[in-house]
């Protein structure tokens, strides 16, 4: 992920400034392609452990929409979070073609954790180099924009790049979840 | 050869086909330590491997340019120093 | 090469060293010294200070060495040690603590404030020995034994590992050319591999060399405390005969005439001398036992017989020697009958061990699927024997109580110092064994327990002995199993605890209606309220903003419970019930919806079937009637919002917690079953009521309740009240 984050941050400079970016031209990294809806996203695949299918899981009361709950990967017990629910839309629905990516975050400072994300379907892994990336719009992408790394041009079509720490913030998930169980005490009371 | 960095437990991996290159490549091999500020086991030990290579190559190294840091542990554990070996 | 790691096992060695320490140093407090304890702590300090020379610990070192000194003139017996020695050494093995902590820390610089203080101090019993230079690695230890300078002889062969643990050989021998003047050194390349296979972070150097010296062999081995299980080192003393090099030379790996002939170049034999004993070599094998020098081993035998069949020194000196060396090894067995290793590791064993006993029982499962029946009995073979493993792999973290009940001796002392008072300790079961988790995180409650008992509970000595009681309190620390789980104790002779006041008290902040009629138990119980304190004065010791609150949540943590015994007058027992181990609980499994969820066995009271009729009954109360009586409920399915279809026949768990008694509202009764905890990840924490989760034998995962946490999460202040009451 070198330097995307300051091009990310560049949102306002002319997509067409990063293209000709040439000192970047041997940067180049693989992403791994999903559906989520209609809209392809990507994930550097540095992160991704591995790609499951999707089975039953347990759900864990009092938490938000978007976690739906732990799955047993070889004995860990993993979160699995809706991606589509996180980006504020509605929840998916399973079919044959649901998947869950493993992808490792960084929790606190020397340890890590799996955690699992729901996506539609798995598409392919592909190479993105760096000057085909352009910075984050300002406007027009149905997700938060704070979620995007940057779009990676792919033959004429757009990838959302996913910025992964993010959207699988602990703090962020957490956070909705402690409110919740705050109101969820006002109202026991 | 002209050894550039410290002689430690860091940097012998990276030293030692160096080391091995300069025996092979020269009939009269030296090791100039004149820029080696520290040495440890691990460096010595490395030396003992070039004098032996050296030998079984039927060849005498050399070496020169030591700091009184160098030659003080070399003295210590003993290996054999030519009078050239101060710096 | 993980200089880190080294320094951290010194770090950690070094607090035990220091704890050791303290004990014998409390010990000497109470006038209790004898010659073997001085011993300890001198070897203990000595060590401390070695070990910090190879570390550059110049703080350490300079330090430990005033300290030392003074140990080593009470070994001398130039010094007394009295109490009030030993409390100034205890003061100063505080000070050694914060270098070590510092220096574990990365803080190399560190100064401790009293340091100079106590230095001073020191210096008074040093008198007019007091060495003027003591700074640096390269003090000198000061000479054990008196006696003259003479050559030792010493052979290491350092261990592949050594580099990479980040021990540099060569620091070893500079600072054993502090100890002595080095004559020789010759330097063993021989084990060095062909060039492909010479790894340049292995090490395969070894050292023959000669040392001029007055210090004991102790002193020597000493040097090299810190590798000694990385490296082979033999040590002979100056006036070693041809033949003990001899035995030397064939314990050795490399050729005998290799090591003969550095023998004699550096001046320990002569030619003919290494000759005549090669030759007569064959002649020492064939020495028979000695009976009485069983237990030594066969090299030390051997050695000894030698010297006496040489007549260089008579049996006796010998057999004292042989004596010597035989302790010495004790201890040093009982060392390596341990084995340090990395807590994760072993969580990791646990935690596969663990997929095993799942695993075991799908096969188990698969093998009554398909009805085959010679599959079946290997299936609970198997899963037996996985069982016992994981049962020794539980055990495995078990350690005894004992380190963590010692440590409050110098509390005990400190605190009854600070407060004027006259208390002793007494320690029961310090053998009793509890998982290492719980050994660690039980210290902070249990200080405060502690400091509570000493603070509050025993009386100032006068009131003591206008009661009629001794002068001299009581504090009693005591653990032991009982069922399944661990029960720790703290009592004390104290005052107890004054019914009336906690009652009138808890009225007054609204916790009991003033009618309220409570057993012993339920008032005492409310100590553990958060903020409640009836204590007159608040002291900077007990009452430092933690109250007992905190104690029962940290227990509760660890799955345990608290109970309060008291008599008035007579003293009060604080009982803390802990389960054997964290990673493994007696679940009982219930299912609502689709969902399954395991509460723990121990809390489990009854099970019943919640009949239509029982269940009119209660028409919108949120309890119902047991036997007569009322029994407050919770409905599962609605605290936790689980949709789905319900089960026409509802069930009851009864379950107890905190002395009280709730009913959940399940849809299913599962059974009773083993299950390991999972902890669940940051994301789970805020949870209320979920205390991990757990892997069933098909694989699905349950969630387990943590029972407390649920009825603390329902039932409000507000509606504090009236649960009391119905409870009671």
């Amino acid at each position: 992920m070198t330097g995307l984050p300051t091009r990310a941050g560049g949102a306002s400079s002319a997509a067409g400034d990063a293209f000709e970016n040439a000192e970047h031209s041997q940067e180049r990294q693989q992403y791994l392609t999903f559906l989520i809806g209609k809209e392809v996203f990507g994930i550097g695949i540095l992160r991704i452990k591995e790609i499951i299918e999707f089975a039953e899981l347990t759900v864990v009361p009092m938490m938000p929409h978007c976690v739906r709950g732990v799955i047993n990967l070889r004995g860990a017990v993993v979160p699995v979070l809706d991606l589509a629910t996180r980006f504020g839309h509605q929840p998916a629905i399973p079919s044959r073609r649901t998947c869950i990516v493993i992808i490792e975050v960084q929790s606190g400072e020397d340890a890590t954790q799996d955690l699992g994300v729901i996506v539609d379907s798995v598409n392919e892994v592909i190479e993105i180099p760096d000057t085909e990336i352009a910075p984050v719009p300002s406007f027009g992408t149905r997700i938060p924009e704070g979620f995007i790394e940057g779009m990676g041009k792919v033959a004429g079509k757009f990838v959302i790049l996913l910025n992964v720490d993010r959207v699988l913030s602990t703090d962020d998930i957490v956070g909705v979840a402690s409110r919740m169980s705050g109101a969820a005490e006002a109202l026991a009371a | 050869m002209v050894v550039t960095t410290d002689m430690t437990i860091y940097t012998v991996a990276e030293l030692k086909p160096q080391l091995l290159a300069a025996i092979n490549g020269s009939d009269e091999p030296r090791i100039e330590l004149s820029q080696v500020a520290e040495i440890d086991s691990a460096g010595v030990q490395l030396l003992y491997l070039a004098r032996r290579e050296a030998a079984v190559a039927g060849r005498k190294l050399r070496i020169s340019g030591c700091t009184p840091t160098v030659q003080e542990i070399l003295t210590l554990v003993g290996f054999p120093l030519d009078e050239e070996a101060a710096a | 090469m993980n200089l880190d790691l080294a320094l951290d096992t010194y770090v950690a060695e070094s607090r035990e060293l220091l704890e050791q320490m303290e004990e014998a140093l409390l010990a000497f407090a109470k006038g209790d010294c004898d010659a073997d304890r001085v011993n300890a702590v001198f070897r203990a300090a000595h060590t401390i200070k070695g070990s910090a020379g190879l570390f550059g610990l110049d703080a350490i070192v300079e330090f430990t060495h005033g300290v030392e000194s003074v140990l080593d003139r009470v070994r001398d017996g130039l010094v007394i040690m009295d109490p009030v020695l030993a409390n100034l050494l205890l003061e100063c093995s505080d000070c050694m603590r914060q270098l070590v902590d510092a220096a574990g820390a990365g803080d190399t610089g560190a100064v401790v404030e009293e340091a100079p203080a106590l230095r001073q101090r020191l210096s008074v019993y040093l008198g007019e020995a007091r060495e003027t230079s003591c700074a640096g690695a390269r003090a000198q230890p000061p000479a054990r034994v008196a006696g003259s300078a003479g050559d030792w002889h010493i052979s290491l062969r350092f261990g592949r590992d050594v580099l990479r643990n980040g021990m540099d050989p060569v620091s070893f021998l500079r600072y054993l050319a502090t100890v002595g003047d080095i004559v020789s050194i010759a330097t063993l390349a021989d084990a060095l591999p062909s060039v492909e296979e010479m790894d340049p972070e292995s090490c395969y150097l070894g050292f023959e060399i000669q040392l001029c010296t007055a210090a004991d062999k102790q002193t020597i081995e000493d040097v090299f405390e810190f590798v000694r299980d990385d490296c082979q080192i033999r040590i002979l003393p100056p006036s070693s005969k041809a033949a003990d090099y001899v035995d030397l030379i064939t314990a050795l790996p490399e050729a005998d005439t290799r090591l003969g002939e550095i023998l004699v170049s550096s001046g320990a034999l002569t030619q003919a001398e290494l000759e005549a004993a090669l030759a007569s070599q064959s002649d020492c094998d064939q020495l028979a036992d000695v009976p009485g020098a069983q237990e030594a081993t066969a090299t030390n035998r051997r050695l000894g017989e030698i010297l006496v069949s040489q007549e260089v020194v008579r049996e006796p000196v010998v057999q004292a020697a042989l004596d010597k060396q035989k302790q010495g090894r004790e201890a040093k067995g009982q060392e390596a009958r341990f084995i340090r290793l990395d807590a994760e590791k072993l969580d990791r064993l646990i935690n596969q061990v663990g997929e095993l006993v799942i695993a075991g029982a799908g096969i188990g499962l698969a093998a009554k699927r398909v009805g085959a029946t010679e599959m079946l009995e290997a299936a609970s073979t198997l899963e037996s024997l996985v069982e016992s493993v994981r049962d020794s792999a539980l055990q495995l973290r078990m350690v005894p109580i004992g380190a963590t009940f010692n440590r409050f001796q110098r509390v005990v002392h400190d605190v009854a110092q600070e407060l004027g008072k006259d208390i002793g300790l007494v320690i029961n079961g310090a053998e009793t064994e509890l998982d290492k988790t719980m050994v660690d995180r039980i210290g902070d409650p249990l200080m405060h327990l502690v400091r509570n008992a000493m603070d509050h509970g025993i009386e100032q000595t006068d009131v003591r002995i206008a009661a009629g009681k001794s002068a001299k309190g009581m504090l009693s620390l005591n653990a032991f199993h009982e069922s399944g789980s661990i029960v720790i104790e703290v009592s004390d002779d104290g005052g107890g605890l004054r019914r009336d006041r906690i009652l009138a008290k808890a009225v007054e902040r609204g916790l009991v209606a003033p009618d309220a009629d409570l057993p012993d138990r339920e008032v005492f119980d409310l100590i553990f309220e958060p903020g409640f304190s009836t204590a007159a004065k608040v002291s900077n010791l007990s009452g430092r903003g933690v109250g007992m609150d905190v104690v029962k949540r940290s227990v509760g943590d660890l799955r345990g419970t608290v109970e309060v015994d008291s008599v008035e007058g007579r003293g009060t027992t604080i009982r803390i019930r802990l389960p054997l181990t964290l990673a493994i609980i007696d679940g009982f499994l219930v299912a609502v919806g689709k969902s399954v969820f395991v509460v723990p066995l121990d809390i489990v009271e009854e099970c019943l079937e919640l009949t239509p009729e029982a269940r009119a009954e209660t028409s919108g109360r949120d309890f119902l009637n047991l036997r007569g009586q009322a029994l407050p409920f919770i409905e599962l399915n609605q605290l936790f919002d689980i949709a789905g279809p319900r089960s026409p026949r509802e069930n009851i768990l009864v379950v107890r917690s905190a002395g009280r008694r709730v009913g959940l509202v399940v849809d299913q009764l599962i059974g009773e079953a083993q299950t390991v905890i999972k902890p669940l990840g940051a994301w789970f924490q805020t949870v209320k009521g979920i205390g991990g989760s757990t892997i069933m034998s098909d694989g699905r995962v349950a969630l387990i309740l943590d029972v407390p946490g649920l009825l603390e999460h329902v039932h409000r202040p507000a509606s504090r009240r009236e649960v009391l009451k119905s409870a009671a």
